[in-house]
């Protein structure tokens, strides 16, 4: 990208060099450095799914009366279910869903719960008292209660299952914004750049929102994986994506009747759920380190 | 402010949080599309049935009048009736409380037992081996799927092994021990009935095992936090340069101060798990309020959903209030106001 430089200009912006200390850190840390290369491995997996997988008309409901629940073996690597579909096929092709209904959740909640949290913060007076006490209502409410009931009521199927999960999501996202920015508003340089002339809106998103950045991109991290989780837990309540779809919790359901006999139906589809949020908490606790002072130490 | 005078203030901002509590579960349960009457009444019922139900449950009024009759049987403890199963939720909800609120507590005292030793250790071996161990596996636990790992624990523990019931709160062939508090533990403890306690732990075992994960990470992380803070205070400093036993130090100082953390954090997840504790009865089949929140819900039958909303509104912010007591306690420092 071109830019050119203004002769009065600092020779490098302090946030570059926090940056280029950080990712020193980050790479010094084998635990993030860990949760990174799954969370890349995954995705390759999510992308290439459709291609690698030995029977990719698996996740579309085939079915396959004579291999109904075979044990694993070197056709089937992770055997097959009730209705003789590949595991392995349908739990590698399940991985671009979650990915995708972690990601919808949380942009969802990142961007009610900033808003709120930030417009609170700034403006202050009444508005922060009406903004905060309807987050409290959210913040009071059980969570996982009120995201099944609002999925059940809108009806089943993933879509809702993550406005359910993203309507009780947000206000962690709100509680934590506001605190920045009530620390922030005060800062010399947010005095400047009111003293200039520049409005609220511009003051609150080009000065105080970009220094208020790390710890929500760290929350963001680390909620990514419960994200998936819950997700999960209301496929498993029978929520979710309804069948044949490749769904995590619902492969988990479709396997509880056989299990433990036929443990291999339930088992993979929970592994994956593992890795997959064992991954994220792994870069969200180095990213904590990293980009939050408080918890270094 | 005295402790009186606070205590009475925060009882009475109780009010408008359950206003706005109701408000949001009535308008999710009447704005939202889906049919409750109609699943009530079964596929078969004719238009008649269904609007004589509706009519019965008082739903062909105007919203807000249906809404001010609720929150006035709220208050008169009529706290609705089920679509479904015709009980009174008030009654639904005196027993599955109970059976909710001792699965959480044994969680908690699970996650605590396991996850504040392990925070200390953490902390005093900070990023050598033993700290590094402690929080990969409190990720480890954290991070898998509730309701898979009680499968899996239901199994091994229950089916293969024997050792402990695969699911229920209590034997089904016995009779429970005579209520006084609900908590079968203490109820059995308070009538010296030895054996039904036995019962009731053994059944309570596994599920609160499987729950206590999901707040052993924080617990541990704040722990840890908490103390290394308190190590980097001058006047431990003090006391190891004056020669105070290191342990003497870690009681009687370092953990003190670092309660105030451990205890929040104890606070929030209790009220974490006791949402979560949906997923945990679900595969147990433990009577709480968790199984009981699904399987109206599943059936959208929203009068029991609004019951255990406004209960665990009323818990969670009792639990709170006795957070904010307890600081006082722990630091006398702190006042109230």
């Amino acid at each position: 990208m071109a830019e050119t430089v203004h002769p009065l200009a600092p020779p490098r912006p302090a946030r570059f060099e926090n940056l280029r200390r950080g990712l020193y850190r980050f790479r010094r840390n084998p635990l993030s450095m860990i949760g990174l290369i799954l969370l890349i491995f995954i995705l390759i997996i999510a992308i290439t799914a459709p291609y690698i997988v030995p029977f990719p008309e698996d996740a579309a409901g085939r079915v396959r009366a004579t291999a109904r629940l075979t044990p694993p073996n070197e056709t089937f690597y992770f055997g097959t279910d009730h209705v003789g579909r590949d595991i392995f096929s349908r739990v590698l092709m399940g991985t671009g869903l979650a990915l995708q209904v972690g990601v919808v959740i949380i942009v969802l909640a990142t961007s009610i719960g900033v808003t709120v949290g930030a417009v609170a913060g700034y403006f202050g007076g009444w508005v922060d008292d009406l903004l905060m006490r309807i987050t409290d209502i959210f913040l009071t409410v059980p969570a996982l209660i009120l995201a099944i009931a609002v999925t059940a009521a809108l009806g089943k199927g993933i879509t809702n299952v993550m406005i359910g999960i993203s309507l009780v999501w947000w206000p962690g996202f709100a509680r934590l914004t506001r605190s920045l920015v009530l620390s922030l508003r005060e800062e010399p340089f947010v005095e400047a750049a009111r003293g200039i002339g520049a409005g609220s809106l511009r003051v609150l998103f080009r000065h105080i929102l970009p220094n208020a950045l790390s710890p929500i991109i760290v929350k963001m991290s680390t909620d990514f994986g419960f994200a998936v989780l819950n997700a999960a837990a209301l496929g498993f309540i029978g929520l979710g994506a309804q069948p044949p779809t490749p769904e995590w919790g619902a492969m988990i359901n479709d396997g509880r009747a056989y299990f433990p006999q036929r443990w291999w139906v339930a088992t993979f589809p929970g592994m994956a759920i593992f890795i997959v949020v064992f991954s994220w908490n792994l870069l969200g606790d180095g990213l904590r380190d990293l980009l939050d002072p408080r918890a270094r130490r | 402010m005295n402790l009186r005078y606070y205590l009475l203030r925060r009882l009475l901002l109780l009010i408008p949080l359950l206003i706005g509590l109701t408000l949001l579960t009535f308008t999710v349960s009447r704005i939202l599309p889906g049919d409750p009457v109609g699943l009530a009444a079964g596929p078969q019922s004719t238009p008649e049935i269904r609007e004589r139900l509706r009519v019965q449950f008082g739903l062909d009024q105007p919203l807000p009048v249906q809404y001010i009759s609720y929150i006035a049987g709220l208050f008169s403890g009529d706290w609705g009736q089920s679509l479904y199963s015709r009980r009174f939720v008030a009654d639904d909800l005196r027993v599955y409380f109970p059976a909710t609120l001792e699965l959480t507590l044994f969680a908690i005292l699970i996650a605590s037992g396991l996850g504040i030793p392990a925070g200390i250790i953490s902390a005093i071996y900070r990023d050598k081996l033993p700290d590094q161990v402690v929080r990969v596996i409190a990720l480890f636990f954290v991070s898998f799927p509730a309701f898979w790992l009680a499968m899996i624990f239901q199994s091994i523990l229950g089916v293969s092994l024997g050792w402990f019931p695969i699911g229920k709160r209590y034997d089904v062939l016995l009779a429970p021990p005579a209520t006084i508090t609900g908590l079968f533990t203490v109820d059995a403890l308070l009538r010296l009935d030895f054996s039904a306690f036995g019962i009731a732990l053994r059944h309570l075992f596994t599920p609160a095992l499987v729950l206590s994960f999901g707040a052993l990470a924080s617990v541990t992380r704040i722990t840890r936090a908490a103390v290394l803070e308190a190590l980097d205070k001058d006047y431990v400093r003090m006391e190891r340069a004056i020669g105070i036993p290191y342990r003497v130090i870690l009681t009687k100082y370092v953990l003190r101060s670092a309660f105030i953390a451990i205890i929040t954090v104890l606070a929030l997840e209790f009220g974490w798990l006791m949402a979560g504790a949906v997923l945990v009865e679900t595969i147990f089949d433990y009577p709480g309020l968790g199984l009981y929140a699904v399987e109206s819900s599943l059936r959208l039958d929203f009068e029991p959903i609004m019951g255990i909303t406004v209960l665990y509104g009323i818990v969670f912010s009792l639990v709170n209030i006795a957070t904010d007591i307890a600081y006082g306690i722990i630091d006398p420092r702190i006042r109230y106001g």
